[in-house]
């Protein structure tokens, strides 16, 4: 159990929660950014890093990866404390007298944050991965659902399952570090970008269709997998480190818990200030609804500027509601 | 906005899409799946998955098929036979199961 104490906290590293903690920092407000992914970027980085976005102000096309990227940049300049890998559970609010109430909110690893405000820039909620049934028992021990770094694959017989732009992202990546990879798809079409495929055809990646992963061998440690394309026989191969890419599912999760006001059963209801009926809590970005509302990330960022504006002055309610222009506050960037 | 399925599906259900959905919003009939449009997300996943491509986008579905834009709403907004109240949005195919019915349009297919 750690224990963070923050201005703010932000729920979701998609791309509006990310340009929401470069936002707190603009206001001076030290920042923590929780999300149950590994990775930040949110729906960007877990399902289409690779498609050319066109409709970002100011980037006539930038592709997932690269906006995810950049945002990340921008809000380095404020050092964010990114809490990864865990979801937000429970809220707990403690009554202050001559100023906001404290909000605790505790993450799915025993993190406490204690803040003052809340943004949740939560999207769809929640992503889990898509379990692989014939492996879910080795989780940990050879199974993987997602590649942070090649070092645990130097060297090991990697098989991975999927067709998507993580699975074949990874083939890529681990390809040149490990003892082989073999590339399993259930189906003979790739969803995964064309060009990331050219690119994993001409290595020396070896990629079944039309197959699953049907058993896993191993008690301790992963040492094989079983591999059936339909009508043929079985054929096991030798494998060490299973990563199923099968994508995931999304769900509002554990935020139905914290009192807040539901709209259609999955969005939160949101004032113009971006207040949700729970004090102290905001929230941006396709999560939020109101009249009128249109999702898409370019109204999320504009929300989210709105969003932490707006909890600056619930922390402080002498604070202008108005953060000045960038323009005017010098290098944003420490020199 | 959301992705919408038509006539191709009836009576083949081979629901890859059902798979690949991150918010697992395709529901089962007796002989046709549809896409709920209040939890669509539009990320379009579903399309390329479909072995008969029954799936579009509500904006892109071909002239023949366009009643299903409304006939996939209509199996959430209005009550099925057999049914008391229209399903809405219930938040996952898992939680509901097979649904087990289908709206006049595909019924009288």
């Amino acid at each position: 159990m750690s224990a963070v104490d923050v201005d703010l906290l932000i729920v979701g590293a998609g791309p509006v929660g990310l340009y929401g903690a470069f936002y707190a920092g603009v206001r001076g407000l030290s920042v923590a950014v929780v999300d149950s992914l590994s990775q930040v970027g949110g729906q960007v980085s877990a399902l289409y890093p690779e498609k050319q976005i066109l409709d970002v102000a100011g980037f006539p096309s930038v592709t997932g990866r690269t906006l995810i990227g950049n945002l990340v940049e921008q809000a380095a300049a404020y050092d964010p404390l990114y809490l990864l890998g865990q979801e937000a559970q429970r809220l707990e609010r403690t009554v202050v007298d001559d100023g906001p109430d404290l909000l605790v909110v505790t993450t799915s690893s025993g993190t406490e944050v204690t803040c003052r405000a809340v943004v949740v820039t939560g999207g769809i909620g929640t992503f889990t991965p898509r379990a692989l049934p014939a492996g879910e028992q080795l989780l940990g021990r050879g199974l993987e659902y997602f590649v942070p770094s090649a070092q645990a694959y130097v060297g090991t017989d990697v098989v991975i399952v999927g067709g998507g732009d993580s699975a074949v992202d990874w083939a890529l990546m681990l390809q040149p570090v490990a003892a082989s990879v073999t590339l399993v798809h259930r189906r003979e079409a790739f969803r995964a970008h064309h060009g990331s495929l050219q690119a994993l055809r001409a290595t020396d990646v070896r990629i079944i269709t039309g197959a699953q992963v049907s058993e896993t061998v191993g008690d301790e440690a992963l040492e094989a997998v079983v591999v059936t394309v339909k009508g043929e026989p079985p054929q096991t191969l030798p494998c060490q480190r299973l990563v199923a890419a099968l994508g995931f599912t999304a769900n509002l999760g554990p935020l139905r818990e914290w009192g807040l006001e539901l709209h259609d059963n999955r969005h939160l209801v949101v004032d113009s200030a971006m207040r949700t009926n729970v004090t102290g809590v905001f929230a941006a970005g396709d999560v939020n609804d109101y009249d009128g509302k249109v999702r898409l990330i370019a109204v999320g960022f504009g929300e989210v500027a709105t969003a932490v504006n707006n909890a600056a002055v619930h922390l402080d309610p002498a604070a202008q509601l108005f953060p000045g222009h960038s323009t005017d506050l010098g290098a944003l960037v420490p020199a | 906005m959301p992705y919408v399925i038509a006539a191709p599906c009836i009576d083949i259900m081979d629901k890859s899409c059902m798979e690949e959905c991150p918010v697992d919003c395709i529901y089962e009939g007796e002989r046709k799946l549809y896409i709920n449009p209040k939890e669509c997300i539009d990320c379009g996943a579903c399309e390329p998955v479909c072995p008969v491509e029954a799936i579009s986008q509500d904006r892109r579905v071909d002239e023949e098929h366009t009643d299903h834009v409304e006939d996939n709403r209509r199996f959430f907004v209005e009550v099925l036979p057999g049914r008391d109240a229209p399903l809405g949005a219930p938040g996952g195919a898992h939680k509901t199961g097979a649904i087990g019915v289908d709206t006049p349009l595909v019924t009288g297919a």
